[in-house]
């Protein structure tokens, strides 16, 4: 106990915790500027590379063996027909799953504990074994053959697991006592649910499905497994054959003429615009429709 | 100090709180027999038996952990939505079985509506909060005025007439808690069970709960769980103590009700030593 | 806000005053008992301290349950305790009416002295606008006039002193002794009223100001 007489000073002079506590800082900085430096530097890489290709050819157009009349139009119409299909199966059954998964189901019984874990493992497994699967269930064993149906339908398996994860995370954050409140007057459990717990859940919903549409668009290896074909110079239609955008941007790197390269380069500034688009529209709806419970 | 006219005719008409014998002259709303609550095996509440008459104001006080909350939420089976509870006994609702096979819970909620501790209000308007019973119930009749005479008796209406369709969320706690009373009277109750409405409340938000509880007390029968004692002095006609009683060996809490009498009773003479070491915070 | 409460600190005053009127009642009756040597008049006076008497402890009684169940405190809390020991005042002074009636009545075949009764009535009348001061002055809250009241009760008290005196002289009359000496406990007992009102004006000093003093020392 120091006495009265003595005041303690208190000027820091603690040095060694304080170099620890600057090293620190300064070594996060670094791992940020190593991430962030890293994407920073390829995307200006592919802007410059691609920028002399981006015209209205290359969004009107129809592809072409000749650099500088090939248009990736078809690929453009089948990247968004497809984020279409996705959206509307995806949606809907990923969004009852994680209603009967949040709301319904018993977390006692081992099956449903079973799914809970499989949900996971499911958003991890890699897309490309969507693709086999989708080949040979979709494709084939439907017989749907290779068609934009098909490829829609894949990529909304690629994406079902990561739709119910948001989903269920938005349903859980709907306070509980907003449903005891429902519960009180008198309302039944799905009354509860569908006036109540979805309402407030949906801008959580809704960011999550487009994030995970964002991923949809971006994926390639599914699709070539299913036959997005290389060379379409038609519009396509649902149940006609296609070929998707990341598809287009992969052969048009495979081709040795240089001016495919930057095509490719500026197809990717395409894709990036479509995805970073639908992303930032999904953070403005999260952050419009942040709740104060 | 400003002078009093005192007008001797209102000397008959103040109730200090309706003595007991007034009290059981009124028709039973609910009749508790050897009631006992547990959770997953544990007994929460054990062996409760009281009577619950109309119009009347009946608090349930008692140290944290006696059950007092889990024994309001007998009273309109919200304990069914917590899966690992267990009810025994019965609970007769004007006479018949709340806990019988064929009972339709929805009906139950909608006789016997529920305010809760902490405001609840749906993140919706003023106007679709308090329409919301009335609507998933298929009640007929004009909304809108359904809505109005509910905020009118939950003392609401004038604060919020004009901005009916601003959202709930935007009101202060009082107001908030009264919206929640509002709702549930859209539904046309029974009865309105309270669990702690003003604990999260100020102290003016609180006077005004009680002032509404008072005038309530005219038209439904209030059933209220709180842990201020003087409250329940305030309000209540008849109040129920609850104690813990914890098991030597097992070291299990068991609640049980010590003493049900008119409030007055319980507050100057009460009978059970445990009351009279509670209602005077001798309480361990 | 606490309408109900605040109903119930009005009724408990509303009886307070009633119970004071009946009173006034009683000291007006026994003054005029007095000054015509009525003896029924003192019977009613006698039969009526009954209701006097449950009006206190019913006052007394509601005071215990608002004391328990309304937890009142501040200027609430000091009404009820003035209300509390005034009621007991104005019960005291019903009781002196009774001890006037009874003395009254055990005398009232002697001789009555014209000088002494007019000086008891005279008493009786100052009394009675104590109370009356007092009561209303509790009811307008009025401290000043309150304070009045101790003038007022020296009146009575001078009085008092003055029928003493004259029943000294009565020392050589036996028969007007024996009335004379019932009269100067019948002045005893309206110069306690007098007090009593006092006491009340106290009362409302306490409940506006918040601090009890007495009004005059007792060395008076």
């Amino acid at each position: 106990m120091t006495s009265l007489a003595t005041p303690v000073s208190i000027q820091g002079d603690r040095p060694r915790r304080l170099w620890r506590n600057r090293l620190f800082t300064l070594a996060m900085l670094l791992c940020m500027l190593v991430a962030f430096g890293t994407l920073a530097v390829l995307l200006v890489d592919t802007l410059i590379t691609g920028w002399p290709a981006i015209s209205s050819q290359l969004l009107t157009g129809l592809p072409s063996t000749v650099p500088a009349e090939a248009g990736a139009r078809p690929a453009i119409l089948a990247t968004l027909y497809l984020g279409l299909v996705v959206l509307l199966f995806s949606v809907p059954i990923g969004v009852m799953t994680a209603i009967y998964l949040e709301e319904y189901a018993n977390r006692e019984r081992w099956w449903n504990r079973a799914i809970e874990v499989n949900i996971q493992n499911l958003a991890a497994v890699p897309a490309i074994v969507y693709g086999i699967l989708g080949l040979a269930f979709i494709v084939r064993g439907i017989g749907v053959g290779r068609v934009v149906l098909a490829g829609g339908l894949i990529l909304t398996l690629v994406v079902l697991p990561t739709v119910v994860v948001s989903s269920r995370e938005a349903i859980r954050s709907v306070p509980d006592s907003i449903r005891q409140g429902a519960f009180a007057l008198g309302a039944t459990k799905w009354q509860v649910v569908w006036r109540q717990v979805l309402p407030a859940s949906i801008p959580g919903i809704a960011t999550g499905s487009i994030l995970a549409l964002s991923r949809a668009v971006g994926e390639t290896a599914p699709l070539i497994m299913v036959g997005a074909i290389t060379y379409v110079a038609f519009n396509p239609t649902l149940f006609g054959p296609y070929t998707a955008l990341p598809v287009q941007i992969y052969n048009w790197t495979k081709q040795p003429d240089t001016d495919f390269q930057t095509l490719a380069a500026a197809g990717a500034i395409v894709l990036l615009v479509i995805v970073l688009s639908m992303n930032a529209v999904a953070i403005f709806l999260r952050n419009r429709y942040r709740k104060q419970w | 100090m400003e002078a009093r006219r005192i007008d001797s005719g209102k000397i008959a008409e103040v109730s200090h709180g309706l003595e007991r014998t007034e009290v059981e002259r009124r028709e039973k709303v609910f009749s508790v027999t050897d009631l006992s609550v547990a959770y997953s095996g544990n007994v929460a509440l054990e062996g409760v038996n009281l009577d619950v008459h109309k119009q009347t104001v009946t608090a349930f006080i008692g140290p944290s952990g006696c059950g007092k909350s889990t024994f309001i939420r007998c009273f309109n089976r919200m304990n069914d939505l917590v899966p690992s509870a267990r009810v025994s006994g019965t609970v007769l609702y004007h006479g018949e079985d709340l806990y019988a096979r064929d009972v339709d819970s929805v009906e139950i909620r909608r006789r016997i509506g529920m305010v809760f501790q902490k405001p609840n209000p749906f993140p919706k308007s003023i106007y679709d909060n308090i329409a919301f019973g009335p609507r998933v119930l298929s009640m007929e009749g004009s909304l809108d005025e359904r809505v109005e005479q509910a905020l009118r008796r939950a003392a609401l209406w004038d604060e919020v007439k004009d901005r009916l369709k601003d959202g709930a969320l935007g009101l202060s706690g009082g107001q908030q808690q009264r919206l929640c009373i509002a709702r549930a009277l859209a539904v046309e109750p029974d009865v309105i069970l309270m669990d702690e409405p003003a604990s999260a409340l100020d102290p003016i938000s609180t006077t005004r709960i009680e002032d509404l509880m008072h005038e309530l007390k005219r038209d439904y029968t209030i059933i209220i769980v709180t842990h201020n004692m003087q409250q329940a002095a305030r309000v209540a006609d008849m109040t129920a103590f609850f104690s813990v009683i914890v098991d030597e060996d097992g070291g299990g809490r068991r609640g049980v009700l010590v003493e049900y009498d008119s409030t007055t009773k319980i507050f100057t003479t009460p009978s059970d030593k445990r009351t009279e070491d509670y209602v005077t915070g001798r309480f361990g | 806000m606490r309408v109900e409460f605040q109903g119930e600190l009005d009724a408990l005053e509303a009886g307070f005053q009633e119970t004071g009127e009946i009173v006034l009642r009683s000291i007006r009756a026994v003054a005029d008992a007095l000054r015509t040597q009525d003896v029924e008049l003192c019977d009613e006076v006698i039969a009526f301290d009954d209701e006097i008497d449950d009006r206190y402890h019913g006052l007394e009684k509601q005071i215990e349950l608002v004391l328990a169940r309304q937890t009142p405190v501040a200027g609430d809390l000091r009404l009820v305790l003035a209300l509390l020991h005034s009621g007991l005042h104005v019960e005291r002074m019903g009781d002196q009416c009774v001890t006037i009636a009874k003395l009254t009545k055990l005398s009232a075949h002697l001789d009555t002295k014209q000088t002494v009764i007019e000086s008891l009535v005279d008493m009786g009348e100052r009394c009675e606008e104590m109370v009356r001061v007092s009561l209303d002055a509790f009811a307008a809250r009025d401290v000043e006039t309150a304070r009045g009241l101790h003038g007022l009760d020296d009146l009575v008290d001078r009085a008092n002193r003055q029928v003493f005196g004259e029943v000294l002289g009565y020392v050589h009359n036996p028969e007007a002794l024996e009335w004379g000496m019932r009269q100067i406990t019948v002045a005893r007992c309206f110069e306690r009223i007098g007090d009593n009102a006092v006491d009340i004006g106290e009362q409302t000093a306490f409940l506006v100001t918040g601090e009890f003093a007495e009004f005059t020392d007792a060395s008076h």
